[in-house]
């Protein structure tokens, strides 16, 4: 019985070793692929392997290099227009060339979105983009509102891959008019120019990706890349085991060890350009005092959260800054800091007399979010705050009588406008939920930091911003949280520093498997 | 004996009507979509869009009467997450579920069934005192931990089987077995009574008288009448299962069944997937009820008869 079942169990494993071709256990995998309604830390994963920018970056690179993709040149026309010339014999997955019609498609259903979920999308980090023009078969001409400091990092994020325009307004309706039922078609059966076509998809299930041999760049190593869900945990770290999977994703810091112990497996890890952060009413009627709001961030030592949760491989931030953001990584900006004598003090000046305060957290949505909730709670109670945990699958983040809350600020690109810009903009997702307010100042400084030309003068207003947050804050960045992926240690793979989180990049490069 | 199928069909058309209405407004009760983590980070009118996009528009009792309406037309609408039509994605999920469920109900047959007897046959010996604890252990061990304990121990350390899915033979080992302890525990039990009850019967003693051979009286004359109590529990064990049962054995396995798809349209309120997934499962669970109670008439005459 055992040779039969090892000859059986070798024979499955055949087909995902040999051949270039490897499988992935996620522990999720995406109900739709569509890049450009898609910001979620599932839909991340899927993307980069299938779908082209015009500007790509280096990924191996912290700091932002800019590569040609999709477009050879660009450059400024005038303050508002950029002119890209288009790569020459792209082909999409479908067969069809690539011409300048694809891409003004592509970026104006997002800059002028009618489908309720790109405009979501498209309001909060494209809202300067008017429009893209075609100018010949060649050559694509961006227009913006206001002179535009951040060109090449939003012409390379993925909600503005480029897709392809006549398959998908003809998936269905009128073949020649774009509707919803397109879009919608489109993510089930998604086409892009990438190394890989997206050969199979299952919704969260299953994505196979097949090499492309048309791809315009160097060709993809694997012949075939498979994702699976596997939603437990112990059954992936099982699979990988069993060598049903090469690559497994979402290792939490403590099943580590149990991979490396095997003389088979490996990990690879890195702090995840993400915070999970704590957010706090400022209208709720307990909270407006910013007093009680700063003793309840000065009473969270982090480092401590970093140390118990997380192996101490987390990264404590002092601000709302990450090393991605290049010149504008500032570290040296003090915003959060443990301080429970501070807390304490701030408490005694303030209006607060006991009153419960109430944190919500979702039960298994952030890795170790109800451990930290639970600590925080705790650590509360040290400086005299009467805290109570409420585990919770609602998102009470646009509830009036919510208090304190775990949430995440991921970083969508390497700018603070790209994880901090997004959440805390005037009339932002913050504001807009009624748990954040803004004012004429707010807002001025606001625009010095998105719009300046200068680099200096950007940084001087994100520090004034950081000083409002300072002085009454809504939020707390506890951590970036330690993410890990276990493989085989015939794979050479590992998350590259350029990339958004979670991105599962298969490209040239970026992969190799030893033996092969 | 029409008037007792009809009967029963009148039955299972207003349960499930009533099972319609409760999911209806169950699902809409506990939460939007929105109230989860979809609607995260959102303005109101982003939140005021997405409702649109999703046809939540409208109030509760506008979209029930269209919700019925749809569902008279055939048209049971589209999953929030995944924009397809949820007839399309249950089907997906609903073979493989059977499938299971079909492994584990065969398995559980060969193995109750000749306990069940060895049992009965050996009330006072100590081999059915065995049998009985055994099937007791069964009974209290919940299915995940002989899941857990059979992955831990066939594929962690031995790797002889595989964890993930349904692919192949072997993929099925695991999960029918973890499927099946509870089930083959209490049809034991189930068993061993009602050859109990059949062996002190005087036809039994009558067989014996004939001189039939101790093998045929048993499996002929006895198991055959046992089988009737056998039957209604196992359809009713069954439903359960099909219901509730598979969830966990799923989720270990990364088995692509609807049991572990309920759990996700729930989490997210995913209304079109959750509805339609409950009564495809309610569905599925009256006519098992139904097709058992005309079997057992069929069977016991004296049914049919009591029920007119």
């Amino acid at each position: 019985m055992k040779t039969f079942l090892m000859t059986t169990a070798a024979a499955l494993m055949a087909s995902t070793t040999f051949a270039q071709s490897i499988t992935v256990g996620a522990a999720n995998v995406s109900d739709y692929l569509d890049p450009g309604r898609d910001h979620s830390n599932v839909g991340s994963q899927f993307y980069y392997n299938a779908f082209d920018t015009l500007i790509d970056r280096d990924h191996s690179k912290l700091e932002p290099e800019w590569v040609p993709a999709l477009a050879t040149e660009w450059a400024m026309v005038d303050d508002t227009t950029m002119e890209f010339k288009l790569r020459e014999g792209v082909t999409f997955h479908n067969g069809e060339a690539m011409t300048a019609d694809d891409v003004v498609f592509s970026l104006n259903r997002m800059y002028q979105a009618s489908f309720a979920p790109y405009q979501v999308r498209a309001k909060d980090r494209l809202a300067n983009f008017a429009e893209a023009v075609k100018i010949d078969d060649y050559t694509v001409q961006i227009k913006v509102h206001r002179a535009e400091p951040l060109w090449e990092t939003l012409v390379s994020l993925q909600q503005v891959m480029i897709i392809p325009e006549e398959y998908t307004k003809a998936l269905s309706g009128d073949p020649l008019v774009a509707e919803d039922g397109d879009y919608e078609a489109f993510s089930l059966a998604p086409v892009g120019t990438g190394p890989y076509a997206i050969s199979e998809f299952t919704p969260g299930q299953k994505v196979v990706y097949t090499r492309f041999d048309d791809f315009w760049g160097d060709l993809a190593p694997l012949e075939q890349a498979t994702v699976i869900r596997i939603p437990e945990t112990a059954s992936r770290i099982t699979a990988l085991k069993t060598g049903e999977a090469d690559i497994v994703t979402n290792i939490a810091p403590d099943q580590l060890a149990l991979i490396n112990a095997d003389a088979n497996l490996k990990t690879e890890g890195s702090a995840t350009a993400l915070f999970h952060v704590m957010i706090m009413n400022v209208n709720h009627p307990n909270l407006t005092d910013p007093k009680i709001r700063q003793a309840m961030s000065y009473a969270i030592d982090r480092d401590l959260l970093n140390e118990a949760l997380w192996l101490g491989k987390a990264v404590v931030p002092s601000t709302h800054t990450m090393e991605e953001m290049g010149a504008l990584h500032m570290p040296e900006l003090t915003t959060f800091e443990y301080d429970p004598e501070m807390a304490r003090k701030l408490l005694a000046e303030s209006a607060y007399d006991g009153e419960e305060i109430v944190f919500d957290a979702f039960p298994v949505y952030y890795t170790n979010g109800v451990l930290a909730a639970q600590a925080i709670i705790e650590m509360w109670a040290e400086v005299g705050i009467n805290g109570k945990l409420n585990v919770t699958d609602k998102w009470t983040g646009n509830d009036p009588e919510m208090m304190a809350r775990s949430w995440s600020n991921p970083m969508y690109f390497a700018d603070p406008f790209g994880s901090f810009g997004v959440m805390w903009a005037p009339d932002g997702p913050s504001e807009g939920a009624g748990r954040f307010n803004t004012d004429d100042a707010y807002a001025e400084a606001w625009e010095r930091f998105r719009f300046s030309k200068d680099v200096d003068a950007r940084r001087a207003a994100y520090g004034e911003l950081m000083e409002r947050i300072k002085q009454d804050p809504p939020v707390l960045p506890l951590y970036r949280p330690f993410e890990s992926w276990g493989m085989n240690k015939s794979i050479n793979w590992k998350p590259q520093s350029g990339h958004i989180p979670y991105v599962l990049d298969f490209r040239a490069g970026a992969i190799a498997l030893a033996d092969s | 004996m029409t008037l007792y199928i009809l009967r029963t069909l009148v039955k299972m058309v207003v349960t499930l009507f009533v099972i319609v209405t409760l999911v209806f407004f169950a699902t809409r009760l506990s939460g939007s979509p929105l109230d989860t983590f979809l609607g995260e980070g959102l303005t109101p009118e982003d939140r005021e869009a997405m409702i649109r996009y999703f046809g939540l528009e409208g109030s509760i009792w506008q979209q029930y009467v269209s919700y019925l309406r749809g569902l008279l037309e055939g048209n049971f609408g589209l999953s929030f997450l995944e924009r397809r039509p949820v007839a399309q994605i249950v089907a997906e999920r609903i073979g493989p579920s059977l499938q299971l469920l079909g492994s584990s109900l065969v398995l559980t047959i060969c193995v109750a069934v000749p306990l069940g007897v060895i049992a009965a046959l050996n009330r006072s010996s100590w081999v059915g005192s065995a049998v009985m604890a055994l099937a007791f252990v069964g009974y209290a061990v919940p299915n995940f931990v002989i899941a857990t304990f059979m992955v831990l121990l066939f594929a962690f350390t031995l790797n002889w089987l595989p964890v993930v899915g349904n692919g192949t033979a072997l993929h099925f080992i695991m999960p029918t077995i973890a499927m099946s302890g509870v089930l083959i525990a209490a049809l034991t039990r189930f068993t061993r009574n009602a050859m109990l009850d059949v062996l002190g019967q005087d036809f039994m003693r009558t067989a014996r008288a004939k001189g039939l051979p101790e093998t045929v009286v048993i499996l002929k004359h006895g198991l055959r009448n046992a089988g009737v109590t056998v039957l209604s529990v196992l359809g009713l064990q069954i439903a359960g299962m099909a219901a509730a049962g598979n969830v966990v054995v799923e989720a270990i396995f990364s088995w692509p069944g609807i049991g572990e798809l309920l759990v996700k349209a729930a989490i997210v309120r995913d209304y079109p997937v959750l509805q339609f997934g409950v009564i495809t499962v309610s569905c599925a669970v009256v006519v098992i009820n139904a097709v058992t109670d005309i079997l057992y008439a069929v069977a016991d005459p004296r049914i049919r008869m009591a029920k007119g």
